[in-house]
C-alpha cells in the first residue's frame, strides 16, 4: 500500500473551510504548533506558560477566521501575524509596547556583572533581554522563518526598521553570549 | 575559511529555531478548546427549514388533502390526485434532507 503524502497547508485549509473538518485543522495545529509556540516564547521573554496560553488563543482565532485566509501568503505567515497580534494585545493590556526604533526603547534586563560572558546568559535569556521591537524582528525572521519584507508587513513597521532591529539585536546577542 | 561572528550568530539562531518544541499534548488541548457551535448549526438550520416548509405545506394544502390519503392513492397507482402530489413532495423533501445530513456527516 502506498502512503498518501502529507496534504499541503492549502488543501487542509480548504477542507476546514468547506466542511468544518476538525481533523484537517488538527493536522494544521500539529504541523505549526512548534513555530507558533517558539515565536511566542521569544515574544513573551521565555514565559512558557503565558506563551502556550497565547498560542492556544492564536489557533482559536485562526479557526474562527480561516475563511478570511486569501492564499496570497503562506499559511505560516498568516498564522504568525495572528500570533503576533495576540501577543501585542496581551502586552498592550499589561503595558506600552515600543516596536519602532526609539532611544527610549527599554532594555528588559541586564545580565548580572562578574561572571564570564559565556556563562551569564543562554540564548533564550539573551533574547528575552532585547527590547520589544528587536525581539519581535528576531522572532519573525528566525523562529517564524519570514523574509524581512514579510516581517515588516506582519509587525507593521518599515522594512528599514526591521533590518536595523535585526542588526542591533544580533550585535547585542553576540556581546551577551561572548561571541565577539 | 573562518566564519565571522555575524555568521556564527546567524547559525546559532537558526539551529535554535530548528530545534522546535515537542507537542506534548498541546494540539489536543487546542482541539478541546475550539468552539463547536458550527458543528450542529447547519443540520439544525436544515431540519428547522424542512419542518417549517412541511408545516406551511400542510396549512396551505387544499382542504381534504391528507398525507395518509396521498400514500393510499399512490399505492393504488393514482399519482395525479392533490393528496398524492403532496405525499410525493413531502417524500422528496425528506430524501433531500437525509442526503444533505449524510453528506455533512461524511
Amino acid at each position: 500500500m502506498v502512503d498518501r503524502p502529507d496534504p499541503a497547508d492549502s488543501e487542509l485549509v480548504l477542507a476546514v473551510v468547506a466542511r468544518d473538518d476538525g481533523e484537517a485543522f488538527a493536522r494544521l495545529v500539529r504541523r505549526h504548533q512548534s513555530m507558533v509556540r517558539s515565536v511566542l516564547r521569544r515574544l513573551a521573554k521565555g514565559d512558557a506558560a503565558l506563551a502556550d496560553d497565547l498560542a492556544q488563543e492564536t489557533f482559536i482565532r485562526a479557526w474562527r477566521n480561516l475563511r478570511s485566509f486569501r492564499f496570497d501568503a503562506r499559511f505560516s505567515t498568516w498564522l504568525y501575524r495572528i500570533a503576533f497580534n495576540t501577543w501585542l494585545s496581551e502586552a498592550r493590556r499589561r503595558r506600552e509596547v515600543l516596536l519602532e526604533d526609539s532611544p527610549e526603547a527599554p532594555e528588559a534586563e541586564e545580565p548580572p556583572p562578574g561572571a564570564p560572558a559565556e556563562d551569564r546568559v543562554d540564548l533564550e535569556r539573551a533574547i528575552a533581554s532585547l527590547p520589544d521591537g528587536e525581539r519581535a524582528a528576531i522572532a519573525a525572521c528566525y523562529y517564524a522563518d519570514l523574509t524581512h519584507e514579510e516581517a515588516a508587513a506582519a509587525i507593521g513597521i518599515p522594512l528599514g526598521t526591521v533590518k536595523t532591529h535585526i542588526l542591533r539585536a544580533k550585535a547585542k546577542l553576540r556581546a551577551r553570549l561572548g561571541e565577539d | 575559511m573562518n566564519a565571522t561572528p555575524e555568521d556564527r550568530m546567524d547559525r546559532l539562531l537558526r539551529e535554535d529555531a530548528r530545534r522546535g518544541i515537542p507537542d506534548e499534548g498541546f494540539s489536543l488541548r487546542v482541539a478541546s478548546a475550539l468552539p463547536r457551535a458550527r458543528a450542529w448549526l447547519r443540520p439544525a438550520l436544515l431540519l428547522g427549514s424542512a419542518a417549517l416548509g412541511g408545516a406551511l405545506a400542510w396549512l396551505l394544502a387544499p382542504s381534504g388533502t391528507s398525507l395518509v390519503q396521498g400514500f393510499l392513492d399512490l399505492a393504488r397507482l393514482q399519482s395525479q390526485t392533490p393528496s398524492a402530489v403532496a405525499a410525493i413532495g413531502m417524500a422528496l423533501a425528506m430524501a433531500v434532507c437525509a442526503a444533505v445530513l449524510v453528506a455533512e456527516e461524511n
